[in-house]
């Protein structure tokens, strides 16, 4: 095994070469784990939506639970309006928290530890809360950017500044999950190798470090997803609801 | 009396969600990913000014000047972006 905490992250390929053009859409160990992980979701949220007895089963309390967490995590950041976008913003969160969870098994690939994979995530939300605000607005969701009550003099730095917190949305947004998900796993790689080196005499204390960054790390991978799903839902409200 | 038990019920349940739903404004994620919101918002904002101003002085070869300004604007919007989720915290 090698030591390097950064061998984790490689992308290799699985099974032969397809290329399309000068594009390389090989199969993938990334693609692997999205694809896992979109099974895993399909498959439990199918087995709990079978039967729907009055008194649930563990599996089905689990879809529920899931299902009313996010909906009051809709309703309380972006009103009743954003009700139509709940099956967008379920398998968003839902998919962002299994790949960070599959993560934590010990010698799988962490999707979510990848810039470009969030990037498109958050690319994706980005482009379209901007069509639905343009839809919803017009021309007036261009008020977003030129807040009330600014001298005339100021207007035009102010309407640069806004313009550049716009556009440092999906930014943000991609860079902080995928820093959590590298800088936890990393962490935790090196902490494994230093049990390794020190031994069996002083390889006990990076081991309850371990231990706990395990449970650190598990924190975050959910805390992630939910950050991600939330703050989705904060752009999604600035686009439905327009007042600045 | 014409409506039946269940339905009284699903009204004063309904009632309920509504009431709850509307005193509970206040967002209330956890300290550990409020903290991670304001860092990355702060940077982020400075990237998107910097890349704006490279592009800009690439097209115009005012080679040092817009990249400069638009540095300054981008930590002015990240600032500002701070402030702002840092307000929407407290409400």
């Amino acid at each position: 095994m090698a030591a390097n905490p950064m061998n984790q992250f490689e992308v290799y390929r699985i099974g032969p070469e397809i290329k399309i053009g000068t594009f390389d859409i090989s199969f993938t160990n990334a693609s692997l784990f999205m694809i896992v992980s979109s099974f895993a979701i399909l498959f439990i949220f199918n087995l709990g939506s079978k039967k729907k007895s009055v008194i649930p089963n563990k599996i089905q309390l689990l879809a529920e639970l899931s299902y009313s967490f996010v909906a009051k995590m809709i309703s309380d950041t972006a009103g009743s309006k954003a009700r139509p976008y709940f099956a967008f913003i379920f398998s968003l969160f839902m998919f962002v928290l299994f790949c960070n969870m599959f993560g934590m098994i010990p010698y799988t690939f962490t999707v979510t530890s990848h810039i470009i994979v969030t990037f498109m995530l958050a690319a994706f939300i980005f482009i379209g809360v901007t069509i639905i605000g343009f839809i919803k607005h017009g021309f007036g969701y261009l008020k977003l950017f030129v807040p009330s009550g600014v001298p005339i003099v100021l207007l035009p730095l102010i309407v640069v500044i806004e313009i550049i917190s716009y556009l440092s949305r999906p930014i943000s947004l991609s860079v902080r999950l995928f820093a959590n998900m590298m800088a936890g796993h990393t962490m935790m790689k090196v902490f494994g190798g230093f049990v390794v080196s020190l031994g069996i005499v002083g390889g006990w204390l990076p081991l309850s470090f371990s231990v706990a960054l395990t449970g650190l790390e598990i924190l975050v991978a959910f805390l992630q997803a939910y950050v991600f799903a939330i703050l989705t839902c904060i752009y999604l409200n600035d686009a439905l609801n327009l007042h600045h | 009396m014409s409506k039946d038990p269940f339905k009284t019920r699903l009204e004063i349940a309904k009632k309920k969600v509504d009431k709850r739903n509307s005193n509970s404004k206040n967002l209330n994620p956890s300290p550990i990913g409020n903290a991670f919101k304001l860092s990355t918002e702060l940077v982020s904002a400075v990237a998107v000014g910097t890349i704006i101003g490279f592009i800009l002085d690439k097209t115009f070869g005012t080679k040092p000047w817009l990249i400069l300004i638009f540095f300054f604007v981008g930590v002015v919007a990240g600032i500002a972006n701070v402030i702002r989720s840092a307000k929407n915290m407290q409400k």
